[in-house]
């Protein structure tokens, strides 16, 4: 590890276990908003991890979030697992719904991003049609995190430090495949993968296997959501806005960067709710859109490439 | 029996609207490989400026398309001058920009027209219109659908006939070369939007006469109509209006004789079995969707 890598981890493991607990504890409203802004970064990691490495632009997230929820409340409600290991099923649940899709890695760009969505949708509907999942109506009272030790995972201050850990990880897995050998391939893809392919790498298989990483964090945030909020139904757990804010998060933060994905989404998020809703109560999402069109025209690597950074910036490519 | 006639009528009457809604969207898909996400917007904005001149000043829908398609057009365009700007990877980039216009229209009509129902109270074309003595319909939904076949055939034929036309098939089947024959692809791009504008005018008051209207549909119909244009293949008037009679009809027999609730799984299903199986659609030439 370089010295500067081991800088950045070590600043954000000090601002997110002993900074923001110290100023926030005991704010729930605070707290509470910092893990709904924490559950879209771990999305927008996810994200970020299948675009950047897999060279994937995804539009249908919101299908391994809401597979994620329903299968981790299931999988406690009515098989009596305890809600970490269903967590941890909720997230395999969701890879399997990445598996389902792996054809789809078929498609071309745009056609590989509408099919992903139309996957999302086929799910919505189909989990509304079902009896097992609640139906329309949902489910309800789903079981709440529990407590390890003297830490309560369920109250804000312990569902918050989960939250923040499960983004950290993601960030590591992150760094670590794009730091490993198949990160080099699947980099190496993006430059000329028939080049890439021509040198004997298995170029599809490694696609599916980032695709299916990224449903795995997905469905792990989808399902931490799902017993926070105690409650699924359909239309919530297959939101649209579970594809469209992460996605937002990620292009600010700049997807081709390692930290830039959470942090986007930390700020983006943070200023939705307290900044453009409170300014405008109906379509406060009509920022997020026009920051989203702003950055992809003015900024594609993400505004952080805006601040000047001397000559070294030039022949950086990704996560240095 | 009845059942079976009234889903197949209601099914093309569905399957008209399918058409007009998908014409624009497969008109740029087709000219400049741009999935335009907005899509569903602009014929949304146009049903609501649709409701705003009959709730304000008593224009019915019908005389308020001549106004909307120009300002739908101007918007069409206005989404071009933007999506002209992208560098770089302009077919995943477009899709993200696109995408953004289309959260920034959406939630611009709902914060001016608030989330409710909306549908028109024009008695006129609300009205039934009964065919035989079993084939009911609204006199909106036959006027529209014949005001969409009109349109295709009318596009048909100035993508055939016209200059204007036969250089929007040039730039869509090679760019370079089509510059080289005189054409300004920039020119022609253009065109396709603004006219993608216009016909998403007309759908959008169609719709507006037709259904009841939310700002939240306006992403289902970008959906339909990029379902509708896969299904056709790139670059086939005809092969739009039966691809959209296609899922209209499967829509409505699902209706019928299946779950109302499995309506929209129809085209959803219709369009992933297309993509993995035929991505070049029913009546396109080249395979177009995979690498």
């Amino acid at each position: 590890m370089t010295r500067a890598r081991i800088a950045a981890y070590a600043a954000t493991g000090a601002v997110a276990y002993a900074l923001v607990p110290a100023l926030a504890a005991g704010n729930d409203f605070v707290l509470g908003l910092l893990v709904a802004a924490l559950t879209i970064a771990g999305v927008s990691v996810a994200w970020a991890m299948l675009a950047n490495l897999g060279g994937l632009v995804s539009f249908g997230h919101a299908a391994f979030f809401g597979l994620g929820g329903y299968a981790s409340a299931l999988l406690s409600m009515k098989a009596g697992c305890p809600v970490p290991a269903a967590l941890v099923l909720g997230g395999v649940a969701a890879a399997a719904g990445g598996a389902v899709a792996l054809p789809a890695l078929r498609l071309r760009g745009p056609y590989f991003a509408l099919a992903l969505l139309a996957y999302s949708q086929v799910l919505r509907i189909a989990v509304s049609d079902l009896r097992f999942t609640g139906g329309a109506a949902g489910l309800l009272s789903i079981p709440r995190l529990p407590a390890w030790g003297r830490l309560d995972l369920a109250s804000r201050l312990g569902t918050y430090l989960l939250a923040a850990t499960l983004v950290l990880l993601a960030t590591a897995a992150y760094d670590a495949v794009h730091r490993s050998t198949y990160g080099l391939a699947l980099r190496a893809m993006h430059d000329s993968e028939l080049a890439t392919r021509a040198v004997g790498v298995a170029s599809t298989r490694l696609k599916a296997a980032m695709l299916l990483a990224s449903a795995f964090v997905t469905g792990v945030m989808g399902a931490l959501n799902a017993h926070v909020i105690g409650f699924l139904e359909p239309p919530y757990a297959f939101s649209g806005d579970w594809t469209l804010l992460p996605i937002v998060g990620a292009i600010l933060g700049g997807y081709r960067t390692l930290w830039g994905p959470a942090l986007g989404a930390l700020v983006m998020f943070l200023a939705d709710q307290l900044l453009f809703k409170a300014l405008l109560p109906y379509g406060h999402q009509l920022v997020l859109g026009v920051l989203l069109g702003a950055v992809i025209l003015v900024a594609p690597e993400g505004v952080a490439s805006l601040v000047p950074r001397g000559p070294r910036r030039r022949g950086r490519h990704a996560v240095a | 029996m009845a059942l079976l006639a009234q889903a197949l009528y209601s099914g093309l009457l569905v399957a008209a609207s399918y058409a007009l809604v998908a014409l624009g969207l497969g008109l740029v898909f087709g000219t400049m490989r741009v999935i335009n996400l907005a899509h569903g917007e602009l014929i949304l904005l146009a049903a609501y400026l649709a409701c705003l001149g009959e709730a304000t000043l008593g224009i019915p829908p019908l005389l308020s398309i001549p106004l909307s398609v120009f300002a739908i057009a101007a918007l069409s365009l206005g989404i071009y001058a933007l999506v002209d700007r992208i560098r770089g990877d302009r077919e995943v980039s477009s899709l993200l920009l696109t995408f953004a216009c289309a959260v920034i229209l959406t939630n611009g009509i709902l914060m001016i027209w608030r989330g409710d129902v909306r549908s028109t109270g024009d008695g006129w074309l609300t009205a039934p219109l009964v065919f035989g003595d079993s084939l009911f319909s609204m006199r909106g939904e036959v006027l529209f659908c014949g005001l969409g076949a009109l349109l295709a055939v009318a596009v048909h034929l100035w993508l055939r006939r016209t200059w204007s036309g036969r250089a929007i098939r040039a730039v869509a089947s090679n760019r370079d070369a089509a510059r080289l024959m005189g054409i300004h692809p920039g020119r022609v791009e253009a065109i396709s939007f603004a006219l993608a504008g216009a016909l998403a005018a007309v759908a959008g008051t169609a719709l507006y006469a037709t259904r009841s209207i939310t700002p939240f549909i306006g992403h289902d119909l970008t959906i339909k109509a990029f379902v509708v244009v896969v299904l056709a293949g790139i670059g086939s008037v005809g092969g739009i209006a039966v691809g959209a009679a296609l899922i209209a009809v499967a829509e409505t027999l699902t209706v019928s004789f299946l779950s109302p609730s499995l309506q929209p799984l129809v085209a959803m299903l219709v369009f992933l079995c297309v993509l993995l199986l035929r991505p070049a659609g029913l009546f396109g030439a080249r395979r177009e969707g995979t690498r």
